[in-house]
């Protein structure tokens, strides 16, 4: 079946974006070494552009024999794939079970041609003819291998494009079809334009805007005073709980490989739009001494460093499972933040956040993503706000995402509920791609009785990966101000109070009448 | 005399950072430039002074074009003389003007206008009492703390990090690159701790908390001093411009970069502001993230945490008057020698000579702490009194909030405005986390009698800010 013109794809930019994709992955892994094999050590030359993982592993039979179901998933869940692609992806699935096939019978032949060569030495003419036979055979393997190679090059990038499967709770539709599930803290109050967290910041000087729209830009921000001591308090809060609740803590580097953003699947939603900050290549002295750097972004989530810290393990299922809260800053470009969500600290380009992520076995995944809900709403509890539970719909999951629960806190100052926190279980999407596996530490039950047959291997599987947000800051320190702040009779700003969980982390001194620990 | 042909200028990268006026820009790109208004440099000052100005910028291994200095005093009076001539000229136009409506037209022509040069931004400051040199030179003022511990290579951090899984280097060499590190468990806790205990002790030295954007308009970089001194190699990290949707969207960001130091950002804070003498001295302290290229980091700098790509580092920053930043200077020291005292390190205090004080300093301390692992000191934090070198092209200024005693005389004659002046302003790390933590590594260290690591050894200093469970054979407070 010929492929679709270019002009059938439903939105050009994916094609652009997809081949795109497919080319970087594709230049990226032509040029990497085979899988398996060891790093080169680099001394005086460039660091290579791709992390130099194997390549992902898909369930390609999986997607082949669920067609129209993956097909249905994908629309429910907006994702952009090209027309056709999942039947493409079943054909050429096809193709190369059957050119592998068709080689591992040429190869057998080839096998037993050796043999009968030797038998028919002294017979000259059938030697010949079968000498012949093994000189085609081998031109056929190469030709078959050629094509298969080409069939695996289409296959592995459409079918890295297609979203994860989608739990089957999860309201299909979009942002506006999100399920509350639960409701947390105490009524919110009136919504009231002077709780305004930029007024309020500004009169008790706690952030500067107009300093950073010097020195950086629109939406960079500076917090002073009682702000930064907030940003570390409620960083040194919510990490304590993270670890009283067993996962240990890391600091992650803010810059990472594209290659390994891509494996987590942050493939931008909205084509014409990109998230990320990406790094220049250095330009290399004259006199060769400057090393260029791989190319490099800065990450928008703690989760993707995170998980690139697993990257290419195997576990035991008694290692599993793995639970950590990374300390991170987030940068995004934002470039289609408008309107009131661009003002102040609601979308602003750095910002820090302190992360969750567990790598946990399959059958474990649903009961970790109410974990790490069980924490987030202790987190969020403790800090006295009012907060409700979302169960996200299936626009809004993007890639990687089976089911995601996203919390919002009430901001009297904006009027409106506002995203203070996400969680997503992504199973085994980042892990296929990052080749993060575990093998059970004994054999499954099933098998147990022919055990005591044969000593049955026990194979790896892929492990599945969770990340949910532990404190963003400036979105926490919205709710806070708003909330928190207190005025006197004729409506100025004087105070604010702050929740007593923050106080054992304060740093600053606690006297003065600007603070009140409620 | 004609300008040297661009084969002589000593530093070609120079000639092509022109100054640039930003454009104001609505729905299109913001500004790459700050905006703010070009640096007001002493000119007189330079034009009368050449020989000691050249000497200076000599000692401090300036990276000067041939013959700068007589360029500045030659340009300095063609400025002079030329601006003379406009204003002569322009009287000249406006009664020509007069006349024109008088009688017939006669068209007069304009001069041309000055090609000053701007370009030319000689970076001299007058020194005392400096020590003349490169960094073997650097002068020793004070020694701090316990006798040093023998130089031993088990000390190593990197493999007492190993040991006691505090660092990932090869986790960060697959997902970034080399010269990245993760650090894990009691490692992460230790940078908090770190980052915790030092902005405390600011705090009650007065300096108050802030914190800072990681990415500023290279402009601004620019105007606090950061000139690469080795030109063939970049210490910064550039933001590639976004590239801009078709339909319209999204904006192109002003161009960016990541920076080096707290130290910049915490200068832009202050960026045009005018003081009263009473508001200041103005002491915060930054909570930022360091960026660092390090293109040319070699063999052990560039091993473990030494020499990495990216750090958490606490800054301090002042702004003051011209006549207290020596002793606001030596107040920086006081604190920093007090956080690095209480964590329990041998450390000493440099002088650096003119070869390490970059385009902005007039004088600099660093810290070194002892790491017996690496067997040597390292650098464990810089102060630098930047004078008015930063002020004047960030203009940061201050009025005195009464008239300086001389002029009282004369001012029940007239009211005289009091003018501005430039700030001075200073910097100083108050904790670079990556270098603390080998310190504390290296010197806290503990075995078992077969020489494997088996724990280490922290400052009682850092317990209040432990997170972690103090429980546990693996941490010791001492």
């Amino acid at each position: 079946m010929p492929r679709p013109p270019p002009s059938r794809w439903l939105r050009p930019r994916s094609l652009i974006r997809t081949c795109e994709y497919a080319c970087i992955l594709l230049c990226i892994w032509s040029s990497c070494l085979p899988p398996g094999s060891r790093a080169r050590k680099l001394s005086s030359q460039a660091e290579p552009s791709s992390s130099e993982l194997p390549k992902p592993r898909l369930d390609y039979r999986n997607l082949a024999e669920n067609v129209e179901f993956k097909s249905h998933n994908a629309f429910n869940r907006k994702a952009l794939l090209p027309v056709g692609a999942l039947r493409n992806v079943a054909r050429l699935y096809e193709e190369q079970t059957q050119l592998s096939r068709d080689i591992s019978a040429k190869r057998h032949s080839q096998s037993t041609i050796g043999d009968r060569i030797r038998a028919s030495a002294s017979q000259p003419e059938s030697k010949q003819a079968l000498l012949d036979v093994a000189r085609n055979l081998k031109a056929e393997i190469a030709d078959l291998e050629s094509r298969l190679k080409d069939v695996q090059s289409r296959l592995l990038p459409l079918a890295l494009a297609i979203p994860n499967d989608t739990h089957p709770d999860v309201p299909i539709g979009p942002e506006s079809d999100a399920k509350v599930i639960a409701q947390h803290g105490t009524t919110p109050l009136p919504a009231s334009p002077s709780r305004d967290h930029v007024s309020v910041g500004r009169a008790l000087n706690l952030l500067d805007l107009e300093a950073a729209a010097t020195v950086t830009g629109n939406s960079w921000y500076y917090l002073l005073n009682e702000g930064a001591l907030l940003e570390l308090a409620l960083v040194n809060y919510a990490l304590s709980l993270a670890i009283k609740h067993g996962f240990t803590p890391v600091t992650t580097p803010d810059v990472v490989r594209p290659d390994i953003a891509a494996r987590c699947g942050f493939q931008p939603r909205d084509q014409n739009i990109s998230q990320t900050y990406h790094i220049a290549p250095t330009v290399a002295a004259t006199d060769g001494s400057a090393k260029p750097h791989p190319e490099l972004v800065l990450v928008g989530t703690a989760e993707i460093p995170l998980a690139g810290l697993f990257a290419n393990k195997i576990f035991t299922s008694d290692d599993l499972p793995r639970k950590v809260v990374g300390l991170g800053h987030a940068f995004r470009a934002e470039a289609g933040a408008r309107g009131a969500d661009a003002r102040g600290l609601y979308r602003v380009h750095q910002f820090t956040k302190l992360e969750l992520f567990a790598v946990c076995t399959q059958e474990s995944s649903e009961e970790m993503m109410e974990e790490m809900r069980r924490l987030q709403v202790e987190i969020v509890e403790g800090l006295g706000l009012s907060f409700r539970v979302l169960d996200m719909p299936t626009e809004e999951l993007g890639a990687s995402a089976y089911r995601k629960y996203d919390m919002e806190a009430w901001m009297p100052g904006r009027g409106s509920w506002g995203e203070i926190s996400s969680t997503s279980n992504c199973t085994d999407y980042q892990a296929r791609r990052l080749h993060i596996r575990y093998r059970a530490s004994k054999p499954p039950p099933s098998t147990e009785a022919s055990d005591n047959a044969t000593e049955r291997p026990v194979s790896n599987v892929f492990a599945h990966t969770l990340n949910g947000t532990a404190a963003a800051v400036p979105r926490l320190i919205i709710a806070l101000l708003e909330n928190g702040a207190r005025f006197d009779e004729q409506g100025n700003v004087v105070g604010v109070d702050l929740p007593v969980a923050l106080r054992p982390f304060w740093l600053g001194k606690n006297d003065g009448s600007m603070l009140r620990w409620v």
